[in-house]
């Protein structure tokens, strides 16, 4: 009990950011074991943390707060975030990344826990500005090239987090408090759609994707694996806690359309990591589209599939890092037959294609056939969702296709002309510790299922159409459905593959940055000038009555004169050009004229 | 403690009695003036303390005068509201002696002529009796047109006559509603007076009302609100730059503090809120007046009327307060009335010290005063700044309040005319503010200086080949040369000493700037000195 309770007071950003600190101080072995020793004891506190809401307290006097919150949801989240994160420091050691990249790296996992963790909007607004700004240095640490992508990355995320914080705002407006609401998510109208807008960004909605393969292929790989699973899951996870109740329609089909869009300019890619790139806005499109279902297979469809995806996704990048970290080439096409070269990078590589394309046997295959039982009609599916279905099922073509794209000219395609070692024992190491992670979840299901959220623990059953339903991953239809899958992509790779090579494709999301700059530079040309406008206008107005002030008699001149029909004499100036005043001054008769009117005005009201 | 009512006799009888001792030993002595003034008002000055001490812990001092019954007899009075006026008057009676040992007027007649000033604006705060306050009123009058009257020239004999002429048909005015509301009433004592008019009113409410209109048309003139004040800007003017504070400050403020006694006191709010057209009336004489008063003073070149106009003004807003009948605007005019006597010594004496030393009189002579003359210039820069009314300072306390009363009051045209008030209030304060501190100083004064320098013997580099001419032809008589020289020194060391500030006019307009300011901070003491006890007797 007095253990537990500890460990509430443990709070994981906090361990993660005293480690990113550790890092820069301490000798390299020695920092960089504390910090996957600290993403070890996140993965172990949100194992075993009690749920609740710890830390809380009142920010400036009475907004509550609660930054360290725990339940199914964020526990499951914090279990792939800290399990990754080991890995991932593991993957940068043995990969050479320098100490304050790691520092740099940690700050940001660090932030990204914190968002998970967060148990009402302002703490999550406080972490999801951090998590903007330390990928941002994340991806300019590299320079060169990265900077200016990373300067394109910080305005959009900038902007985004601005309007997340709007909708918090607005939320607030709404409903009084800071607190999640775990049923009803952000208030109805105004703040769902900033937010909506805002999170949409980081999750990569159509439109608003385009930083995505822009900023990630940019820096070195490391960074890359780092980046890869933090930002777009976080912020997943988040739009769940914005949208927890079912039925938006808009949101499931914009996962659908991001599927099929995401999976189709992947299959156009010659940059390994934009194909792996556009594949993370792929597969949060099956995340949302379970979100936006809503029902309880869908949402833990959605959270197992975004579980499984920080791993497979992170796996990808990292045995693509490898890659390039060998070899040096970026370009799929110039590769070859490097399975010979290094077959250990080829099997891990495998084991996150297997995953991510949704082979039986892997995680992917048992989220993935979760949502897509979620969205048929003919299994828990509204009848609203056929078309979802089978745009998440284009979807899946799409992405089985990229990656036999991807398998192939790298690793098979004829004999490699180059000759290059292996990965690394450290990289070796966490390749396949999250490649087992993605075996072991997709063989050992049920212990899946245990971790995961809204499926009862050990009964595997689920509430879905007003009955209870059980967990059937590899039932037959299940296993048909990937086998047909799979055999249509193999066969559609064979006739595609040729055109394929040559067509070349620009995202048409591209256009938003040349947009972004043109509207801000004329906003910036037009704000200036009104500006300059308004200036001009109120000195101009300030010296006319200044003027007016120090000469009236000249003021009332000039008035009189731009009157119809009177005649006014031009002046004479004799007093060497003095300011011109009014001699008003009334005698002492005068005055007393005047007492005697104001007597007269005043009795007469009075009395 | 008994014995403490004992002194409100003394501060009236003291500095009335002690006004011939200037005269008398005049006789014998040539400067003696000052000493007995700053003795008296310093001794006034602990008096005023004492008894406002009193006032405030222990609550309302009266004495009846030999002991007659109020009734009849004339009845002194220093509670919450006339301690602040009566310690106001004695410190700045004390504070501007400061000025005038240097800056002048001198001789042992002006001293008695501000001794008996004194002795008057003290029994104007003090005195309990409505016709009693008419004899300290005029008494005042008669000590200020003596004072405008001692200024150099033909201007200030006429200023002081037009004043002496129209305030005395003012306080005449006065007078006469004073005789109606005792054939009203019968009595002239405040307290009684107040206790019995709410009957004399139902009985016969013209002979009350027309009273209270004479009352308010002479005081309006008195306290100079558009369009009877006329006198205001002529005496101001004109008056010697050492006497300005003084009236400036203490006799219309002292004015608008027995109008307001008079309305509070004597009428009470009953009266006033019930009587049709009354409140309206008052609000917007003290309204017109802000706005004429402002648009006035933009337009003037010199500086002091420039300032006698910004009173108008300002005392407009305090009119305008007193025809609010809330509390928060009561409080509002208390505070305006402080702060704007504060204020207005200070500019007044900051105006005189610039006119007596560095011979700047209008707006444009005051082009780059702020390079030459920082500290004068800064002072200036913050008692017009105080003025404005921009926080922390006295003006916005005040003003602060009325508006907040106005509001009350549901007023919504009167909260504009404050606001806007605050506004023509910086548009004659820029005006000065921008040719001190941005217009650089005109060439003109340049010959004057060189002219002085060059009786010097050649100090300055342009003259150094002249003088080296001039020794080599003087070769021989260096010692008559040298002897000029010192000569030509002594000189301009005394003309310096005649033009160096004094201390104390510097001191006293510092003190001033930082008084104002500390008011703004101790605005919220000020009204806590009069908010539970005086208020809520005069408003329940």
């Amino acid at each position: 009990m007095i253990e537990s309770e500890l460990l509430t007071m443990a709070y994981p950003p906090l361990l993660v950011f005293a480690a990113a600190i550790l890092v820069l101080l301490l000798p390299r072995a020695v920092g960089f074991t504390f910090g996957a020793l600290s993403l070890a004891a996140v993965l172990a506190i949100s194992l075993v943390v009690p749920e609740g809401s710890y830390l809380t307290g009142t920010f400036l006097g009475h907004f509550q707060v609660v930054p360290f919150f725990v339940d199914p949801f964020s526990r499951f989240v914090g279990i792939a975030l800290g399990l990754l994160g080991v890995c991932t420091v593991i993957y940068a050691y043995s990969s050479g990344a320098s100490r304050t990249f790691t520092a740099i790296a940690l700050s940001y996992v660090a932030s990204s826990i914190g968002a998970a963790f967060a148990g009402d909007w302002l703490v999550l607004v406080f972490m999801w500005e951090l998590m903007a700004i330390t990928s941002t240095v994340v991806v300019w640490y590299y320079g060169g090239d990265a900077v200016r992508a990373g300067y394109r990355y910080a305005l959009l995320h900038g902007t985004g987090g601005v309007l997340v914080m709007f909708a918090v705002a607005a939320h607030y407006v709404a409903t009084g408090t800071f607190v999640y609401d775990l049923s009803a998510g952000l208030a109805d109208g105004l703040p769902q759609l900033l937010a909506m807008l805002g999170m949409g960004v980081n999750v990569a909605f159509i439109g608003l994707h385009y930083w995505l393969p822009d900023t990630y292929p940019r820096p070195s790989f490391v960074a890359s694996a780092f980046l890869a699973a933090y930002t777009t899951k976080t912020s997943a996870f988040i739009l769940y806690r914005a949208f927890p109740d079912d039925g938006h329609l808009f949101l499931a089909y914009m996962g659908g359309l991001m599927s099929i869009y995401g999976a189709t300019f992947a299959l156009l890619q010659h940059d390994m990591r934009a194909l792996l790139s556009y594949h993370i806005q792929a597969q949060l499109g099956y995340i949302v589209a379970g979100i936006g279902i809503g029902t309880s297979i869908a949402t833990a469809g959605a959270i197992g599939h975004l579980f499984n995806n920080i791993l497979f996704k992170s796996l990808l990048f990292m045995a693509v890092g490898v890659v390039i970290y060998r070899t040096g080439e970026n370009d799929l096409y110039e590769l070859g037959g490097l399975w010979r070269e290094m077959p250990l990078t080829a099997i891990a590589f495998g084991l996150g294609a297997f995953s991510i394309t949704a082979i039986p046997g892997f995680n992917g295959y048992v989220s993935k056939g979760m949502l897509f039982d979620a969205a048929d009609p003919h299994y828990f599916g509204a009848p609203e969702y056929e078309a979802l279905y089978w745009l998440l099922y284009i979807g899946a073509i799409g992405t089985l296709l990229s990656f036999i794209k991807l398998g192939y000219y790298v690793f098979f395609h004829g004999e490699s002309d180059i000759e290059v070692p292996d990965a690394k024992p450290g990289q070796v190491i966490a390749m396949f510790g999250l490649g087992g992670a993605c075996l072991l979840f997709g063989v050992w299901w049920q212990g899946f299922a245990d971790l995961m959220p809204v499926i009862e623990e050990s009964t595997h059953t689920f509430m879905a159409n007003g009955a209870e339903k059980h967990l059937h991953p590899y039932s037959p239809s299940h296993r048909r459905t990937a086998a047909t899958l799979t055999a249509i992509s193999l066969v559609a790779f064979v006739i595609v593959r040729k055109p394929l090579s040559k067509l070349e494709f620009t995202d048409p999301g591209s256009v938003i940055y040349p947009v972004g700059y043109y509207l801000g530079r004329w906003s910036m040309l037009a704000t200036t000038n009104l500006y300059a406008a308004v200036d001009r206008f109120a000195v101009a107005f300030v010296k006319r009555w200044y003027w007016v002030g120090n000469n009236p008699v000249l003021a009332v001149d000039a008035a009189v004169r731009r009157l119809p029909m009177v005649d006014v004499a031009e002046r004479q100036p004799a007093d060497g050009g003095r300011p011109s005043t009014i001699h008003l001054r009334a005698g002492i008769g005068t005055t007393v004229l005047l007492l005697t009117v104001a007597l007269t005005i005043v009795i007469w009201l009075l009395v | 403690m008994s014995s403490v009512d004992l002194l409100l006799p003394l501060l009236v009888a003291v500095p009335m009695l002690l006004s011939t001792v200037p005269i008398a030993l005049g006789l014998r002595f040539d400067r003696t003036g000052w000493s007995v003034a700053a003795l008296t008002t310093t001794a006034l000055v602990a008096a005023t303390t004492t008894l406002a001490n009193v006032v405030y812990t222990d609550g309302v001092v009266t004495h009846k005068l030999g002991g007659w019954s109020p009734a009849y007899g004339i009845e002194l009075v220093l509670d919450e509201f006339s301690a602040l006026i009566a310690v106001l008057v004695a410190v700045t009676a004390a504070g501007v002696l400061a000025y005038t040992r240097v800056g002048g007027p001198r001789g042992n007649t002006f001293y008695s002529g501000y001794l008996l000033l004194t002795g008057g604006l003290l029994g104007i705060s003090v005195t309990g009796d409505v016709f009693n306050l008419f004899v300290f009123l005029e008494i005042v009058g008669l000590a200020t047109y003596a004072m405008i009257a001692s200024g150099d020239g033909p201007e200030s004999a006429v200023a002081a006559l037009k004043y002496l002429i129209l305030g005395t048909v003012g306080a005449s005015m006065y007078l006469i509603g004073v005789g109606l509301i005792f054939m009203a009433t019968g009595t002239l004592n405040m307290g009684v007076l107040a206790e019995v008019l709410p009957a004399a009113v139902e009985r016969d409410p013209t002979l009350v009302r027309a009273g209270f209109a004479f009352v308010f048309v002479g005081f309006s003139m008195k306290v100079a609100q558009w369009p009877l004040h006329t006198w205001q800007p002529d005496a101001y003017q004109h008056a010697p730059d050492g006497v300005t504070p003084v009236i400036a400050a203490l006799v219309s403020t002292a004015y608008a503090y027995a109008f307001g006694r008079l309305l509070y006191s004597v009428f009470g709010p009953e009266f006033l809120t019930s009587t049709p057209y009354l409140t309206e009336l008052v609000v917007t004489v003290g309204c017109v007046s802000v706005v004429a008063g402002s648009a006035l003073a933009v337009i003037q070149t010199d500086v002091k009327r420039m300032f006698a106009f910004s009173s108008v003004s300002q005392f407009g807003l305090i009119v305008a307060a007193y025809g609010l009948v809330t509390e928060s605007a009561f409080i509002g005019a208390t505070i305006h009335l402080v702060g704007h006597a504060v204020i207005k010594a200070g500019l007044f004496a900051a105006a005189g010290l610039i006119a007596i030393n560095y011979d700047a009189r209008t707006v444009d002579e005051y082009a780059g005063l702020a390079d030459e003359h920082p500290i004068v210039a800064g002072t200036m820069a913050l008692l017009l700044v105080s003025l404005i009314g921009i926080p922390p300072s006295a003006g916005f306390v005040g003003k602060w309040y009325i508006a907040l009363g106005a509001v009350e009051a549901q007023l919504w045209p009167v909260a504009v005319v404050i606001l806007f008030s605050t506004l023509l209030t910086l548009a004659y304060s820029a005006r000065l503010l921008e040719k001190m501190y941005f217009t650089p100083a005109t060439p003109l004064e340049a010959p004057h200086v060189s002219e002085s320098v060059a009786t010097d013997g050649g100090e300055n580099e342009d003259d150094a080949e002249t003088a080296a001419g001039a020794d080599a032809a003087n070769d021989g008589d260096a010692g008559a040369r040298g002897g000029t020289d010192t000569a030509a020194l002594e000189a301009i060391t005394a003309n310096r000493d005649r033009n160096t500030v004094s201390y104390g006019m510097l001191a006293l307009v510092v003190a001033t700037a930082l008084l104002a300011i500390s008011l703004g901070f101790a605005g919220g003491f000020l009204a806590d000195l009069l908010d539970p006890s005086f208020i809520t007797e005069v408003f329940n």
